[in-house]
């Protein structure tokens, strides 16, 4: 069991003292201020949550009286134990009712989803900082909370930006779903992991070729990627995007992950305070990497949704777009040094044409701007009618020194615990800069080992995983979709991806990001985790994206909720707008 | 440890592997941060490649150049590395079949700190070997891809740009890079000689005066002192500190509020037992808890490089926290953190069979290179920890500089064997060496003889100008 897990379920007596300290509900049960009740389905919620604590609590008390009783002592503390657990999360969930009623108005506010993910929390907080304010308002703003005198400030602002980004995250990892174990657990369709495979990777994992031990594979090896691998990513690589002349391993270096590939990317390409232009919505993680250590600007390119004379489709990036950001980021003083495109597109599953691709190229050439093309979602093309065309299968590049392609396993194959991602370039110069840091990216032997093995049995792949991958896309895309328009959401991706992009403009009133948040928070306490339009840098509020790539019996549960927490949503707006403006709560737009 | 004009150099392509090689990593890119500075601007020939040569540097930033030129240099010793690779035995437990799983979760996004089984069994561990007085928590370790990156990590967390810690030298060179090309952190030398002096015991020995002179001229010159690395059990030196010296030392970093990162990555290695090593863990009490900072790994113990594992282990949450941040870029292969936590797991064949025999084989080649050394009528330091000896070849060297002590250098070279010269482990005196004993015994014996054979045709070197080629390899065959 989860005994001792950050030394909190096992002194779930000491847990259960901090949870009352955190939020002393017993101020709250009769309610601090009007605004709790301002929604009536928090207070049902509420009453029954109360009635389901005092049949476990009676139960517990049972337990222990039924000391002498049939029950083993290992079962009987086991079960004993797992009451607590529950009593506890019982407990967080209703601080985490009461505090989105109570204080839905704060900027950030973190769930308190299990016992697990508060001792997280706290963690971040260590006891040492005994000068910090107390722990409600800590929780409430993480990154400001963040402060402390052991850290470099760079330290400082890595900690607080990961804690900003991660937060949901965070509390989903500490608190899974799990159809038997953890059914109040969180479902996450926020973050891209391709769950549908699992079963097919893990036969094809305990093939008795992947095992293999060898001194060279545990050894130093060269920091590029062992020669096996490189040369296996460059024949898969020449084979799967379609390469019109074999590609080469020598421009092949394979890290422990794309975020890698990219951080790296961005620290030899561009000198501190330097920029990337990239299109938005864009993947939130590409922020991430290029201003840790690399503290290289990415410049939005905004892309909109409304279809005009210039937009022929929603988001379409035109190169008349790419000039004005570039001229206007120039004319700021800003020195941009390349373009960052992924294609397929995340989060908006679009492909680029062969054409417009070329344009791009041409309008980096002509900058001379380097093109880092993510195409990390290659294979997931699931809509058989569409071709996905990879920028290596192109006759002849614009620029081929400033044209570096990115690809890994995480997506296509569903392995992003592997830490796999490579970079093929035919520039040698990049490769070799790019490699200098590879002693800090690196691979384990054995991971490459069996990947080089996964890589090549294209038969395999082509035969078995690529055809049940991509069918099970097409019906979990189909399930969600279907859903999507009997709820009349307009979304956007028919064709790749492990998501949807949905608008869910007309349920926040104002239009705000702010409003976006607030709705994204109301998914993380009903245990549901999505990801929000700001996080892409979308330039209009209201969008989010929604993967499906999981199981049929989770993704199910997860669109109930989904459904769940826009009726409440809708109840709130109709509330809301009968309301006269002045009886208003000032919450919403009194924060900034 | 390449960072010398390269006209004459070529990687050897068509010669015998050299010999004595394993440890090679750790002199990549040594000694680079300071050549890279004093050279950048000097045009380098690279490694045989065209594209290299060329002077249209103009696809990379300034930064991405000066990351290049540490690659290019540091490329060149690898090839010659791998012109031969060390050849340990197999680790038996690692090709069990308690080591292939595969589950969900190993294939996910994981806890960026570790998954906690691997996280747990590392605190066990830990807590077993380092002897600690409390078991340790799971939630002090944060696991990632190597030493290298723990190195990086810290400092980019612990320092702002131009900050450094203070590392006494001789030490493993390479960590310049590591705490450089990120971090942007540099090292503040704290420079021990061989001359037992005052109220020293022993050659090299780290005193607390030493380290409060070597902070006073950091300060001096304008240079912000954050922390202190010990390396324990020391490389190059192969020893270890006594409890009373880690104590003072970590006093003395209190008082001036240095954080302490003590690198016990050769902690199992030690295979004299009169050595008595201890860990910082196992001290009743830490000085400052919240600024001792301990790291291991499996590549030096278990040897284990390729396995790309190490561990952090710091009471101070922040620190754990900050570090933990950055693993998305410096995690590994859930897989792989599965088959670890297997192997730790393991401590009846890790007491019963792995650490008597690598204690037994270290300790036999250990006693082979010593008497050889000794034969031979070099004085050299090294009490029983770690892969190497530390050998004073000053005698050698017709004059004491470091260009002769790269000639040296390079007349190993050009006989095939591959030593570490004391340059790159930032050593104060020219003429000293370090000959890592953990390989095999055959090629322990043909690297023996390259060495008597460049030692011994000394005096005629100093006459020929074509040393290496005149030898006759028949001449030393004993």
């Amino acid at each position: 069991m989860s005994e001792n897990r950050y030394g909190g379920a096992g002194q779930p007596a000491g847990a259960s003292t901090d949870t009352w300290s955190i939020s002393p509900w017993s101020d709250t049960h009769p309610v601090p201020s009007g605004q709790v009740l301002r929604d009536q389905s928090i207070y049902t919620q509420l009453l029954e949550m109360m009635l389901h604590l005092r049949q476990t609590m009676s139960e517990h008390f049972v337990q222990l009286m039924s000391r002498q009783g049939l029950l083993q002592e290992q079962r009987h503390t086991e079960a004993i134990r797992e009451q607590e657990a529950l009593l506890d999360r019982l407990l967080c969930q209703m601080i985490n009712l009461l505090q989105s009623g109570a204080m839905s108005g704060l900027e950030l506010q973190v769930p308190l989803p299990s016992e697990d993910s508060r001792g997280d929390v706290r963690y971040g907080q260590g006891t040492q900082l005994s000068g910090q304010p107390d722990p409600v308002s800590q929780l409430s703003d993480c990154e400001a909370a963040f402060v402390s005198r052991d850290l470099s400030n760079r330290g400082i602002d890595i900690s607080a930006l990961y804690q900003s980004k991660s937060q949901g995250y965070n509390a989903y990892q500490k608190d899974k779903y799990h159809k038997d174990k953890n059914t109040l657990g969180f479902i996450n369709l926020g973050t891209s992991e391709n769950k549908l495979c699992i079963d097919l990777m893990t036969e094809r994992l305990l093939e008795s070729d992947m095992n293999c031990i060898e001194e060279g594979l545990l050894q130093y090896a060269d920091w590029r990627g062992q020669p096996f691998l490189r040369e296996e990513v460059a024949r898969f690589l020449t084979y799967y995007c379609r390469a019109p002349a074999p590609l080469d391993p020598e421009n092949v270096v394979v890290l422990n992950g794309c975020c890698s590939v990219f951080s790296v990317l961005a620290m030899v390409l561009c000198d501190p305070g330097e920029a990337f232009l990239i299109p938005t919505p864009f993947y939130g993680g590409f922020a991430f990497s290029s201003r840790l250590y690399a503290k290289v600007e990415l410049i939005p390119v905004h892309l909109e949704s409304t279809i005009t004379a210039i937009n022929t489709y929603p988001f379409q990036l035109t190169v008349d777009k790419l000039e004005e950001a570039l001229l206007e980021a120039r004319l700021e003083g800003k020195n941009i040094r390349g373009l960052v495109l992924t294609n397929p597109q995340n989060p908006l599953g679009d492909i680029y044409s062969p054409d417009s691709l070329m344009k791009y190229l041409e309008f980096a050439k002509r900058y001379d701007l380097h093109v880092i093309i993510d195409e990390i979602y290659m294979l997931s093309v699931f809509d058989e009618s569409i071709t996905f065309h990879s920028v290596l299968s192109m006759k002849s590049l614009p620029d081929r020194n400033r044209t570096h392609v990115i690809w890994g396993t995480s997506k296509d194959f569903g392995i992003s615990g592997f830490r796999f991602g490579a970079l093929y370039t035919h520039n040698k110069e990049v490769a070799s800069a790019v490699s200098a840091f590879s002693f800090l990216h690196s691979i384990s032997g054995i991971a490459q080992h069996k990947l080089c093995q996964l890589l090549q049995n294209t038969e395999w792949i082509d035969k078995v995983y690529l055809p049940t991958y991509r069918f099970r896309l097409r019906k979990a895309h189909k399930y969600v979709t279907a859903k999507l328009k009997s709820l009349e959401i307009p979304f956007h991706n028919r064709s790749s991806g492990l998501y949807v992009w949905i608008n869910l403009k007309k349920y926040l009133d104002p239009c705000t990001f702010e409003e976006e948040q607030l709705l994204y928070r109301r998914f993380l306490d009903h245990k549901l985790l999505l990801s929000c339009g700001k996080a892409y840098m979308c330039k209009e509020p209201g969008w989010f994206r929604l993967v499906f790539a999981d199981e049929l019996p989770r993704l199910k549960l997860g669109m109930r909720r989904f459904c769940d927490v826009l009726e409440e949503q809708k109840q709130d707006l109709r509330v809301k707008q009968l309301k006269p403006p002045a009886s208003q709560p000032a919450s919403c737009s009194g924060t900034p | 440890m390449f960072a010398l004009p390269q006209k004459n150099f070529r990687a050897p392509t068509t010669c015998l592997g050299p010999t004595c090689t394993q440890d090679m990593d750790r002199s990549h890119g040594d000694d680079l941060e300071g050549e890279c500075s004093r050279k950048l601007d000097q045009k380098l020939p690279g490694v045989g490649d065209p594209v290299m040569l060329s002077s249209d540097t103009s696809y990379l930033s300034s930064r991405g150049r000066m990351i290049k030129w540490f690659w290019d240099l540091a490329e060149e010793g690898y090839r010659t590395y791998h012109m031969d690779e060390y050849d340990e035995d197999k680790n038996p437990s690692l090709s069990q079949s308690d080591m292939q799983w595969v589950e969900p979760s190993l294939l996910q996004y994981p806890d960026w700190r570790g998954h906690l089984f691997l996280r747990e069994e590392v605190a066990k561990f830990l807590t077993f070997y380092c002897k600690s007085p409390v078991p340790l928590r799971p939630e002090n370790v944060v696991v990632l891809n190597g030493g290298a990156s723990l190195f990086s990590a810290l400092a980019t967390v612990l320092c702002e740009v131009g900050e450094a810690f203070l590392i006494p030298t001789p030490y493993y060179g390479a960590i310049t890079q590591h705490v450089c090309l990120y971090g942007n952190v540099r090292l503040a030398y704290v420079y021990l000689d061989s001359e037992v002096t005052g109220l020293d015991t022993r050659p090299f020995q780290l005193t607390v005066e030493k380290l409060e002179t070597a902070l006073r001229e950091a300060y001096s010159e304008g240079v912000r002192v954050k922390g202190l690395i010990l390396i324990n059990p020391q490389n190059p030196l192969g020893d270890v500190y006594s409890t009373e010296e880690l104590q003072e030392y970590l006093v003395f970093a209190k008082r001036h509020k240095l954080h302490v990162i003590v690198d016990e990555v050769y902690m199992l290695s030690v295979f004299e037992e009169s050595v008595g090593y201890h860990s910082v863990l196992s001290l009743e009490r830490l000085p400052d808890p919240q600024r001792t900072h301990v790291m291991w790994a499996t590549s030096k113990d278990f040897g284990m490089s390729g396995l790309r594992f190490a561990t952090l282990y710091t009471e101070n949450k922040d620190v754990a926290t900050a570090v933990a941040s950055l693993c998305r870029y410096h995690g590994l292969s859930g897989l792989v953190q599965y088959q670890m936590a297997q192997l730790l797991r393991d401590r009846d064949w890790i007491n019963q069979v792995y650490l008597p025999e690598n204690h037994a084989r270290l300790k036999a080649a250990h006693t082979y290179v010593s008497e050889e050394l000794r034969a031979l009528g070099i004085p050299f330091l090294s009490r029983g920890a770690g892969f190497f000896i530390w050998v004073d070849l000053r005698k050698y060297l017709p004059k004491g500089t470091f260009e002769e002590e790269m000639l040296l250098w390079r007349r190993f070279l050009d006989n095939k064997v591959l030593l570490s010269f004391g340059k790159a482990f930032e050593c104060k005196e020219p003429g000293w060496f370090r000959f890592v004993f953990s390989d095999q015994a055959h090629r322990l014996r043909l690297g023996m003889q390259r060495v008597r054979q460049v030692l011994t045709g000394k005096s005629q070197v100093a006459e020929d100008p074509h040393p290496s080629q005149t030898q006759k390899p028949s001449d030393q065959c004993r």
